[in-house]
């Protein structure tokens, strides 16, 4: 029997680096989890939400926040949710809110499927639209407003979660080549 | 003062010089020059060789329709043929090049082209180089080649960065002259967002080349003041420099901004951005462009457009000339007339081929109404010119308007055709423009500021309130109403001489006549046959006199002639903004497995799969050949165990109340029977019955499942699985997610394999044989507590395990499954190993699964049941695809066994001649078994599965093999299975 | 192009993935007498009109939904887009 327990490797090795006025870090420590509606559920399910998370369902392209867990729950498609949160137990995030739902989901890890990048600071819409082709200004969506889109290729699930603050979320697997991607945006627009 | 041609006033900055250089000459500038202002004011005035003839071209327009001043920037790797000098901004250090000569430019021995000119017109390619035959490709193309272009390539890499981006908007506004900018203000101020994008580095448009008053100041300060006020709305935003090159479906634009083409170094930034640009409304406010009159020598450096001349003196305080006459057939042109008089500079004579009165008093001009010039003199520059009179007139400077043609070209994008508006003598937009936009000023043919100005506001008012915004109170800015009028007029007849109309692709009134001649009737065909407008600066300033030339042979209008189309990009684009950032590492993300550290580090070779990168082989030191180490990863995995990273595979959660009834929909082979706790192989067919996708499938709960594509197909298979739960069978109770990056997952394969596992998973799980037999799944711990799900599947043959852990926990799995196993002396291996142990089993794969490929030929034809509905599974009983003697999967083996087997070798029979009809089959995977010691292979042959034993032919034309294999079982090793069950 | 999503608003045709004709909704019932000639049929014909065309789009980066667009083919105008869901289960879609 081994030793010791495995080690975690964050997808971007806990980067945090400042560009000019925008900040890049790596948001670890926060677990995501889908939620999807079983058929006829519609009801039970944003009960349950309400009831285990405190939290609206929100309509897709919008979130809400509740009240447990620091959740946040991003409307994802017609009938799936997504639940960021703080979990009590990092290795059991769906158990969690499958016991927090009651049975009323039906719930899936998405924890270590992306990498998750908070980019934040004055200029970083103009950083972002070197390659985003989401229209990001404050009218079209404001905070709290959450897309999933592609950027260089790549999918990335955009969470507008501040006036100049965005998180961003794409594959695990390709999260150096995201990272690059929006280094370098953030780079060619600095002085 | 820079340069014996300067002139007082203009908008550059005197207080500073920029030193440049042309040819190797020292010059001089000044900020706010262009390259071809600065030449010009420093009397430079042969810039470059015409494209066929090598005749001496000099600068002839002040904007980008400058057909002749084409030249080569900057140097080294940074070299940019074919630029033009009058958008080039002057910046410290610039070197500039003329180009397309042979020797120098002032004595080019290309010039003999000139002298061959009578050979030399329209098509003379389509007649010239046609025999022999023999000659094309040995003669005329390299001949051809080496005189075609016009500047040289550096060769070398582009060492400057591109980029792209996306912006959004309200209302986009393509042009900052009068109209662009009364329209920006209205908007600005009513609070739309708004994007204003002009060309020039300087926003005004033509009010900064004219003396028209606006508002009751000039109009350059006006621009200027109202350029400000734009800047300092948050909502608006001013992009100078950018060139909106192309119109989109549903108000998309492309825009190629120049961000350091002004500035000696670009600094690491991009140098060029191609803007994608959402607009709700556009107004078109792009200006118009003048067009010259053709007559004999009009190419002769020192022949300009009347408005560039006017823009030279009162924008770039440069004097074309010291004795300038003016050519017009229109009011316009007086106006060159009368600023370079203002401004001290001699004007001889304005010649207006119109018989009226003259339209301005100019002082020491004569006006010589109903004049035509018809010769030019003057070996590197005009000297003189003959009017129809006989009379021979001394300038240095001929400024030439034959009226203005509205900038109609992105109006055109999406089909719309110009139309002729006699008034003007020119083409405005016809009615049917891109959805969306909308046409103001000089583009729509208003040709006086005062109009200009009261068009533009007045679009934008209109756009404004289409989208809902309240309009902000204000009057549009006002100007004089001057004269316009124009009398069409094209070609001096009594030319003696060439009259050029294409300047830069050399064609002239005579190619257009005789391309008439020789029956070219439609405009279309007029263009291609003599390339007129078919250059970088696409016509800009020919078309139109051409199809003049043309209507007049053939007895028609112009309206009645018509013109041809625009088509994107209104301005050249580099190919660089087209890549923009996708260049080398950047041209597409790469996608790395968990333990791609721990195999880089370790020296694996990796190899491209999709966006993947995969451990191909893991070589040890001593091994010098790839097989060494693949042949070892073989034996040691089949000998005691050996680590496979697979987590590229394709994995999809499915869940719901008719999970399991959905996967039996869309795998051929039923799942509705599946354990919990147990993996089926799934086979995936096409609506039209061919397979297209397998793996396996786990069923974790009654209503839980856990699916395995191939790496490639994972995308398709779930687009697919989408599809028919929302449009097939909406009713059914199903949910998918992608679980591919969330799990990381290592096959575990060798017959001690389950010994390693002990020393992994958890006591607290069986897995015995007894306990967790093949086929088995479940959900474990390994490693003190780590979440994990165990399969016990295998792709190798041997006793083989899959473990999964969350993907932050890959990489350490990866090396404690290492460390536990180098007791039983473990390796990990890659692809390669993957890919023989594969074909030593007789597993399919893409090789096999080519599209092509039935149930049947896979022999599992069993599988496909008949009792359920399932994808693919009527289609797949078409009797072609059952037929007996099918193409069936079988294993080869070479005759003689030293032989290396040809994949994508084609079966014959023994003494068959190698020939379609005789065609039994290919070989799809061939590889050296280092268990068997001799190559094996796979493929499709007919009627396989009765013809072991028998000995064929595998034919490879392609590289002259031809091999005697002998057709075996595909399942060369432990037929039975017994290993894999162990 | 710019497909007005029903749930999202207007999104660039970049995330979308085109699939074709709509009627691919209209699979057959795979017990019918004459299945394999109305599966052939449902695969293979089409029609290619000249103007208003019904057809399925999936967005791929974007909430996963399949949606029925209806273009005119001519001008690339955007009629209508409907959650293609919603057009199944109108036309009897169901398990």
């Amino acid at each position: 029997m081994a030793e010791s327990p495995l080690r975690a490797r964050p997808a971007l090795d806990g980067y945090n680096r400042s560009i000019g006025a925008v900040a890049l870090a790596e948001v670890s420590g926060l677990a995501l989890v889908s939620a999807a509606a079983p058929q006829g559920g519609d009801e039970a399910f944003a009960a349950a939400l309400a009831g285990g998370l405190g939290a609206e369902r929100p309509a897709t392209g919008d979130s809400s926040a509740g009240d447990k867990f620091g959740a946040r729950v991003l409307g994802m498609q017609p009938d799936q949710m997504f639940i960021l949160f703080e979990p009590p137990d990092p290795d059991r995030p769906a158990e969690t809110v499958s016991a927090a739902l009651g049975g009323a989901a039906y719930v899936t890890d998405q924890t270590d499927s992306w990498a998750m990048l908070r980019v934040a600071g004055a200029g970083v819409r103009n950083a972002l639209e070197r390659i985003c082709m989401l229209d990001l200004d404050d009218a079209a969506f404001p905070e709290g407003r959450v897309a999933r889109t592609v950027m260089e290729h790549l999918a990335v699930i955009v969470l507008r979660d501040g006036a100049d603050s965005f998180l961003l979320m794409s594959p695990r697997s390709s999260a150096r080549s995201f990272l690059h991607a929006v280094e370098l945006s953030v780079a060619n627009l600095s002085q | 003062m820079s340069g014996p041609y300067r002139i007082d006033g203009g908008a550059i900055d005197r207080g500073r010089s920029l030193a440049f250089r042309f040819d190797g000459r020292s010059l001089s500038g000044h900020p706010g020059d262009t390259l071809a202002s600065a030449l010009l004011a420093n009397g430079v005035r042969l810039v470059g060789r015409s494209f066929k003839y090598h005749r001496p071209r000099g600068v002839f327009a002040a904007g980008s329709e400058e057909p002749n001043a084409l030249v080569e920037l900057r140097g080294g790797a940074w070299r940019e043929p074919n630029t033009r000098a009058t958008v080039a901004e002057l910046f410290d250090g610039l070197e500039a090049f003329s180009q397309n000569y042979r020797g120098s430019l002032r004595r080019d021995l290309l010039a003999v082209n000139d002298l061959l000119a009578p050979f030399l017109s329209a098509g003379f390619y389509y007649k010239t180089f046609m025999w022999p035959k023999s000659f094309w490709e040995k003669v005329y193309e390299p001949v051809i080649r080496a005189s075609a272009g016009l500047g040289r390539l550096s060769g070398e890499a582009d060492p400057d960065s591109y980029d792209k981006g996306f912006l959004h908007c309200d209302l986009l506004i393509i042009g900052a002259g009068p109209a662009g900018l009364a329209a920006a203000l209205a908007a600005g101020r009513s609070g739309a967002r708004v994007i204003l994008a002009d060309e020039d580095f300087v926003m005004g448009g033509r009010l900064n080349a004219e003396t028209h008053e606006v508002n009751g100041r000039s109009g350059a300060d006006w621009a200027a003041e109202a350029v400000r006020e734009l800047a300092s709305m948050d909502r608006v935003r001013l992009l100078l420099r950018t060139a909106v090159t192309g119109a989109y479906d549903h108000g998309i634009y492309g825009a190629l901004e120049r961000r350091t083409d002004h500035l000696a170094a670009a600094d690491g930034k991009p140098r060029q951005v191609l803007w994608r640009i959402y607009s709700k409304r556009t107004i078109l406010a792009a200006g118009a462009t003048e067009r010259p009159i053709a007559f004999g020598g009009n190419d002769r450096p020192g022949v300009m457009l009347a408005g560039a001349v006017r823009a030279y003196a009162n924008r770039f305080a440069v004097g074309a000339g010291r004795r300038v006459g003016v050519f017009t057939n229109n009011d316009d042109g007086w106006r060159t007339a009368v600023d370079l008089a203002r401004k001290g500079v001699e004007v001889a004579a304005v010649i207006d081929a119109r018989d009226c009165e003259p339209v301005a008093e100019v002082p020491g001009a004569r006006a010589l109404m109903g004049g035509r010039v018809t010769a030019t003199r003057g070996r590197h520059g005009l000297k003189e010119v003959t009017l129809a009179t006989g009379e021979r007139i001394a300038l240095d400077c001929l400024a030439v308007s034959g009226g203005w043609n509205p900038n109609v070209h992105l109006t055109c994008h999406h089909g719309g055709r110009p139309v002729w508006h006699d008034g003007i003598a020119a083409f405005v937009p016809g009615d049917r423009l891109p959805v969306g936009m909308t046409v103001a000023g000089a583009a729509g043919g208003a040709f006086n500021a005062a109009g200009t100005l009261t068009g533009g506001h007045g679009a934008a008012v209109e756009a404004l309130d289409e989208l809902g915004f309240s309009v902000a109170a204000g009057d549009p800015p006002g100007a004089s109403d001057e004269a316009t009028d124009v009398a069409p007029f094209w070609h001096v007849g009594e030319s003696r001489g060439r009259a050029w109309l294409d300047l830069q692709n050399d064609v002239t009134v005579k190619d257009v006549e005789q391309a008439h001649r020789e029956g070219f009737r439609s405009v279309e065909h007029l263009k291609r046959y003599t390339t007129l407008g078919m250059a970088t600066d696409q016509g800009k300033t020919a078309n139109v006199g051409a199809l003049a030339i043309m209507a007049g042979q053939t007895g028609r209008s112009i309206a009645e002639t018509g013109t041809t189309m625009f088509r994107p990009p209104y301005t050249p684009v580099p190919i660089a903004a087209f890549a923009g950032r996708s260049r080398g590492r950047d041209f597409r993300p790469t996608r790395l497995t968990p333990s791609h550290d721990w195999a880089a580090e370790r020296g694996a070779v990796f190899v491209e799969a999709g966006a993947w990168l995969r451990a191909q082989w893991f070589p040890r030191p001593g091994e010098t050949h790839w097989r060494q180490s693949v042949d070892r990863e073989v034996l040691q995995t089949r000998g005691s165990v050996g680590i496979c990273d697979v987590t590229t595979l394709g994995k999809i959660d499915i869940q719901g109340r008719d999970a399991a009834e959905f996967l039996n929909r869309i795998y051929a082979n039923g799942f509705a029977k599946l354990a919990v706790g147990k993996v089926r192989y799934g086979l995936m067919l096409r609506e039209d019955g061919i397979a297209y996708d397998d793996g396996t499938t786990a069923r974790l709960g009654e209503n839980h499942f856990i699916m395995t594509t191939t790496t490639v197909n994972a995308v398709l298979v779930f687009r697919n699985m989408e599809f028919a739960r929302q449009c097939l069978w909406p009713g059914l109770d199903v949910h998918l997610i992608s679980v591919t990056e969330q799990w990381a997952q290592f096959a575990v394969a060798g017959p001690n394999s389950r010994a390693l596992l002990r020393k992994i998973v958890d006591p607290e799980h069986d897995i015995s044989n007894e306990a967790f037999p093949f086929m088995a799944c479940g959900e474990v711990g390994v490693c003190g507590g780590t979440p994990a799900r165990l399969f016990r599947i295998s792709f190798s043959g041997e006793l083989a395990y899959e473990v999964a852990v969350p993907a932050r926990y890959g990489e350490a799995l990866m090396a404690a499954l290492m460390a536990a196993g180098e007791e039983f002396g473990a390796v990990a291996y890659g692809t390669e190993a993957l890919g023989v142990m594969r074909i030593e089993k007789g597993h399919a794969a893409a090789n096999e699964l080519n599209g092509q490929t039935t149930a049947r030929m896979l022999g599992m034809q069993r599988m496909v049941s008949k009792n359920k509905d399932c994808i693919g599974n009527v289609l797949s009983e078409r009797p072609e695809m059952n037929r007996e003697d099918g193409l069936e999967l079988t294993g080869f083996r070479p005759v003689d066994r030293s032989e290396e087997l040809p994949s994508g070798a084609h079966f014959l029979a023994t003494g068959a001649e190698a020939a379609t009809e005789n065609d039994e089959g290919w070989m799809t995977s061939v590889a050296w078994s280092p268990e068997l010691g001799h190559s094996i292979g796979l493929g499709f042959i007919r009627n396989g599965h009765t013809r072991i034993g028998e000995t064929v032919r595998a034919w490879d034309g392609l590289r002259g093999r031809d091999v005697a294999v002998e057709i075996v079982s595909a399942h060369f090793l432990d037929p039975d299975g017994e290993r894999l069950r162990g | 192009m710019i497909i007005d999503h029903p749930l999202l608003g207007p999104r660039d045709a970049q995330e979308f993935v085109i699939l074709g004709d709509a009627s691919l909704i209209d699979r057959p019932d795979w017990q019918a007498g004459d299945a394999a000639r109305q599966f052939h049929d449902y695969l293979h014909l089409r029609d290619n009109p000249a103007g208003e065309h019904r057809e399925l789009w999936f967005h791929e980066q974007g909430d996963r939904s399949w949606l029925v667009v209806t273009r005119n083919t001519l001008t690339h105008e955007i009629l209508k887009v409907e959650l293609a869901r919603d057009v199944a289960v109108a036309r009897g879609r169901d398990r």
